[in-house]
């Protein structure tokens, strides 16, 4: 099952690490992961989402992303979440397969 | 529908405004190499918006329309966009290191939306409603407005009225059925050369002597009778010299203020917002002032980022940067950077609905915000001059360094004298450290110096008009309670 993940960022008014460059090495990580099979693509107000992954560069975590359509979401506030956010990706995946 | 950078700098080229400059009309100011850089500033805020990593701050949905509007046109309609709209600016400052114009539009739609709805309240006027259609226009068609609020004033101790020349405030000169013809002149217009549009206002409140003062309208840039004379800045004419570039300090952005003179300007009666209401025209002023200094919280703070940076660097490229003073310098400069954010967002989170339903922020903690950024970016370029050290000033120009003018026994050039007798650290080149000493130089002392340090002094109102407010709203009776609940005083 693909798994549709839509993209967020916060403004980066203030940012403590590369957001844009967090979310290159989660897509490419996610792409050479086994099992990932996660669709990225930036939020649209018109489509639908299974996840949506709101990079938010400090812990202010101030974006907006409730307009969007999702099932679930993902935040990360910080470069050191990165590896959580992965396996959290994966587990969401998991869950939204079983409930199918 | 939102612009590109590229495709708003085009949108300017089809206006025909009236730009003069040291006694000369100009005809192509959209690349003249003194406007240009402003023009690249407000670029950047187009750019920004349609970029997916800053769009939470640059965008939003309009209130008037439900589609997605730059946030520069837009009316705050939580505490939640006003801390945006201070985050916002704080990147924008963050990304030119200069003064980047758009915000006295925005701030100057949310004063005039608030204002006209409380007029036509009372008055049962239309003019909250040839605003929204005007505002509505603006966003549609994503354009830059300048908020024009300051009069040239003359005798500060007349009322406009009462002025030998009754055009050193902007007025009515005559009504008409299908509108009003203005005279008058807004002095220190930031931006307007590269707006499309100006959005009046009156400069204070006034009273009923002064009617034909109390007027706030919008006007095309190059409608009849409109024209601009620029102003000069600190060392604006380095930027005249063939290929100048790190002797520009900043040779991408830059900042720019006007005299608009309305030489008897015709305003029809659709883009009218107040005409004569005098018991008004202290709201507009006193919710704009609000506004925009409010802003000065975020955009000042932005800059400030740079400058950190900056003299971090130089303190690097110096060779200096392991001294607990320059450590300790950098920290205070943290310190005073940072608490001017606090009051743009302190202000923000104390906001709070107007009657028409767009936020207004606290005007005590926006004045207390704008009273600090009179004093604190004095004091953090003072301690980047100190870390930057006196070559930021005497230093050669960048032709020196490049030139091959053999002077030396050796025949070594004058570059290569430069070259020699301005290294420093080994982590860096002789032009790195000439860069960020330019850089510098400029936002101290030069063009820059214009947007940081005297805009920061006067701009949305000289440190003066912010003690009054601060006055006016210190509840200083609620705490002479507090005082006599605690000593036992009834």
């Amino acid at each position: 099952m693909t798994v549709k993940c839509a993209v967020r960022f916060c403004g980066g008014c203030n940012p403590r690490y590369h957001r844009g460059m967090l979310y290159q090495e989660i897509s490419e990580e996610c792409a050479g992961m086994s099992g990932a099979d996660i669709l990225f693509e930036y939020a649209r107000e018109d489509e639908q989402y299974d996840i949506i992954l709101v990079i938010c560069g400090c812990h202010s975590r101030c974006a907006s992303y409730i307009q969007y359509d999702f099932k679930k979401a993902l935040i990360i506030s910080d470069y050191d979440q990165k590896e959580h956010i992965l396996s959290s990706l994966l587990e969401v995946k998991n869950e939204l397969e079983k409930v199918l | 529908m939102l612009m590109t950078g590229k495709e708003y700098i085009e949108s300017l080229r089809k206006l025909n405004t009236r730009v003069y400059m040291f006694g000369e009309k100009i005809d192509n100011w959209v690349d003249h190499p003194m406007i240009r850089p402003s023009i690249n500033c407000l670029a950047v805020t187009y750019d920004l918006a349609l970029d997916p990593q800053y769009t939470d701050l640059m965008t939003a949905k309009s209130n008037l329309t439900g589609e997605t509007v730059n946030r520069f046109s837009h009316l705050h309609q939580s505490t939640e966009d006003l801390k945006k709209k201070v985050k916002m600016q704080r990147l924008c400052g963050q990304k030119t290191a200069s003064c980047f114009q758009r915000c006295v539009g925005m701030d100057a739609f949310n004063a005039v939306y608030s204002t006209t709805y409380e007029i036509d309240e009372k008055y049962g006027t239309n003019y909250h409603k040839n605003f929204v259609e005007y505002l509505k226009y603006v966003q549609e068609n994503d354009l830059v407005v300048d908020g024009a609020m300051t009069d040239p004033k003359g005798d500060r101790s007349l009322a406009p009225h009462a002025q030998p020349d009754p055009d050193l405030f902007l007025r009515i000169k005559e009504i008409r059925e299908d509108g009003i013809v203005v005279r008058g002149a807004k002095c220190h217009q930031t931006g307007s050369i590269n707006s499309h549009e100006h959005l009046i206002m009156p400069t204070m409140a006034m009273k009923e002597e002064d009617k034909m003062y109390a007027v706030s309208f919008a006007i095309q840039s190059d409608a009849d009778g409109v024209f601009m004379i620029y102003g000069r800045q600190s060392c604006d004419t380095r930027k005249l010299e063939e290929g100048a570039d790190v002797d520009l300090g900043n040779k991408q952005f830059g900042g720019q203020e006007a005299l608009v003179v309305f030489d008897d300007v015709f305003i029809p009666n659709d883009r009218i917002f107040l005409c004569g209401e005098t018991e008004f025209a202290g709201m507009m002023v006193e919710r704009f002032a609000g506004y925009h200094r409010q802003s000065y919280g975020g955009c000042k703070v932005g800059v400030g980022d740079v400058i950190i940076g900056a003299a971090a660097l130089a303190a690097d490229y110096n060779g200096a940067n392991k001294a607990s003073h320059v450590k300790d310098k950098l920290i205070e400069m943290t310190h005073l950077n940072e608490t001017l954010y606090c009051c743009g967002i302190a202000c923000s989170t104390e906001g709070y609905p107007t009657k028409a339903g767009n936020y207004q922020i606290d005007l005590l903690l926006a004045n207390v915000c704008k009273q600090n950024v009179t004093r604190f970016p004095y004091e953090i370029v003072r301690l980047a001059e100190d870390i930057a050290g006196g070559l930021m000033v005497t230093m050669p120009s960048e032709k020196d360094f490049k030139s091959d003018l053999v002077v030396g026994k050796n025949n070594e050039t004058i570059g290569d004298i430069c070259n020699k007798y301005f290294a420093a650290s080994p982590s860096c080149t002789t032009e790195e450290r000439m860069r960020i000493l330019r850089f510098l130089e400029n936002i101290c002392l030069g063009s820059s110096a214009v947007g940081y340090r005297t805009e920061s002094m006067h701009g949305a109102g000289s440190p003066q008009a912010q003690r009054i407010m601060i006055s006016r709203q210190g509840n200083i009776e609620a705490k002479k309670e507090l005082a006599k609940a605690i000593a036992g005083i009834k």
